[in-house]
């Protein structure tokens, strides 16, 4: 089973901001897929059941960088 | 309906400090509604910390300007009270546009809602005819004067509204004994008034020890503040008050019966969040009963109501609602009660220490050993220092001119764990009522009635 995890994310200004933060979100074991809206200050993680979504707002470019991440849904696939 | 990424309900020191400690956490871009009612800036600015203490300072230059305290020295001072008290809140307006007003206008990302707000569920509140829909919400909304039921007691001052006071009274009566009561007793004995202090409890300032209170008392009494401790108030009738077999007749009354979270309107059931008498029940990050809702500053269930611990629960609760877990060691938070001398605290009291079987050193110097307390004609007050059984310092209590200034010092002493030895190897100024805290120290290894001036 895999889940869907929308998470708001703030303090992205360019393309290059969008790079960091899928680069980050990708680094975490059991994400399989992102996207990333700067449009929206959103990002999709498509992620094994054995993501706790929480901890992606912990990751190290949501926590050593300037950019901040808050899980708003998450919807089982 | 508007929505927002974060709803914070209130708009006083807890909320601001949130609202910009978030901004700057998402560079602006976290959306923001920020409600409340009457002037911004809640309790400190408008009716709190800013204008007691202008009062303060204004009765002591009066008090100082009635009687010099230095030979030689003659004056005649009078006042008028109504152009002072019109000085006093012009300057409350003031700095209500510096810190506030002005402030938030730097802030594109928040919304000001003017008006009580109410939890329709536990993603909405209403504002008037507004419906306003958050994820994340952090209630902020401070506290109020506790009203005792007293037969009675109608017409009465209030720490939020003796600000429109225009006369001295002759004769005030003030109820409650907690630092509110102090300071304005203070205040308004130095302007001439003849204070009444009623409290049901025989202590005063229940927070520090005894030995603090018992001569802050002696010093109060010797100033001309009557104390009516351990006493149950029968009723109020034509601006008298029976009690026991006795009565006072007064101008005025001010309760200060302490305070109580405002958080009666609020319909937090709604939202899930759980809440007692003393206030919103929160963890130790903040977060209430409902995981995206926090709570800061009076309103929360807390043995302290000051104005930096509910900025600093602001700050923290904004990194929390991103995760991070940070606390606030209510051990390191100073308070002070600004009569003068002042009273200062930080740490655990003794009898803190003694209530939970922790065993302690203390060391209490007079402050006749402090120069510059003798040279400011105040030394009947005292200085503590409390070690744990390694040296380290726990606690730090100070009756002393100027304590609010360098209370401080024992903040970092406790918050970097620092022992006496750290104490006495700092170099102090002299001469400064602050010496206090380094004697007390030396007396740790040292009999001070046999220590020079200035020894390290």
């Amino acid at each position: 089973m895999a889940k869907n995890i929308e998470l708001k994310v703030y303090g992205m200004t360019c393309d290059d901001c969008v790079a960091h933060v899928t680069e980050g979100l990708k680094s975490a074991i059991g994400v399989k897929d992102v996207y990333v809206s700067l449009k929206d200050g959103k990002a999709t993680v498509k992620a094994d059941d054995s993501v706790n979504p929480k901890e992606l707002e912990k990751l190290d470019v949501f926590t050593k960088t300037h950019y901040k991440a808050q899980v708003r849904s998450v919807k089982d696939e | 309906m508007s929505e927002y990424d974060l709803a914070i309900i209130g708009k006083g020191a807890a909320a601001f400090s949130a609202a910009i400690k978030i901004s700057e956490l998402t560079s602006n871009q976290i959306k923001i509604a920020m409600i409340g009612y009457g002037p911004i800036g809640g309790t400190c600015v408008n009716v709190g910390c800013v204008p007691s203490k202008y009062l303060i300072e204004a009765s002591k230059n009066f008090e100082m300007a009635k009687k010099p305290l230095y030979d030689g020295i003659k004056a005649d001072a009078s006042i008028d009270f109504d152009k002072f008290m019109e000085s006093l809140n012009g300057f409350v307006s003031d700095e209500r546009k510096e810190k506030y007003e002005k402030v938030i206008k730097n802030f594109d990302n928040i919304d000001l809602y003017d008006g009580k707000a109410k939890f329709l569920d536990k993603n909405t509140v209403a504002v008037n005819n507004d419906r306003i829909t958050a994820f994340n919400f952090l209630i902020a909304t401070g506290s109020k004067t506790f009203i005792p039921d007293i037969k009675g007691l109608t017409d009465y001052y209030t720490s939020e509204n003796i600000w429109n006071i225009r006369k001295i009274p002759e004769k005030l009566v003030i109820l409650g004994s907690g630092e509110v009561a102090i300071e304005l007793a203070y205040a308004f004995s130095n302007f001439g008034s003849e204070v009444h202090i009623f409290n049901r409890s025989d202590r005063i300032l229940k927070g520090f020890d005894e030995d603090i209170t018992d001569n802050l008392r002696k010093i109060m009494e010797n100033h001309g503040i009557k104390f009516h401790t351990g006493v149950n108030i029968n009723e109020i009738k034509s601006k008298t008050l029976f009690y026991g077999n006795n009565s006072v007749n007064f101008d005025e009354i001010i309760v200060a019966t302490g305070r109580i979270p405002n958080i009666d309107d609020l319909d937090l059931n709604k939202a899930g969040i759980k809440f007692n008498n003393r206030g919103i029940i929160v963890d130790k990050y903040f977060k209430t009963s409902n995981e995206n809702i926090y709570a800061a500053g009076d309103c929360v269930d807390q043995e302290l109501k000051l104005e930096t611990l509910a900025g600093k629960e602001g700050a923290v609760s904004a990194e929390n609602i991103f995760g991070s877990e940070k606390t606030v060691n209510i051990k390191n938070v100073p308070w002070v009660v600004f009569c003068d001398p002042n009273v200062a605290s930080v740490g655990y009291t003794e009898k803190e220490l003694k209530s939970m079987n922790i065993k302690y050193n203390i060391r209490k110097i007079d402050l006749k050993n402090v120069v510059k307390a003798n040279i400011l004609k105040s030394n009947d007050g005292i200085a503590k220092v409390i070690s744990d059984e390694n040296g380290t310092i726990i606690g730090v209590q100070v009756l002393a001119p100027n304590a609010a200034e360098f209370i401080i010092e024992g903040v970092y002493l406790i918050q970097n764990k620092l022992t006496y030895n750290d104490i006495i190897n700092s170099s102090h100024v002299f001469p400064t009522v602050a010496e206090s805290i380094k004697i007390a120290g030396q007396s740790f290894i040292r009999d001070i009635s046999k220590m020079s001036c200035c020894m390290e």
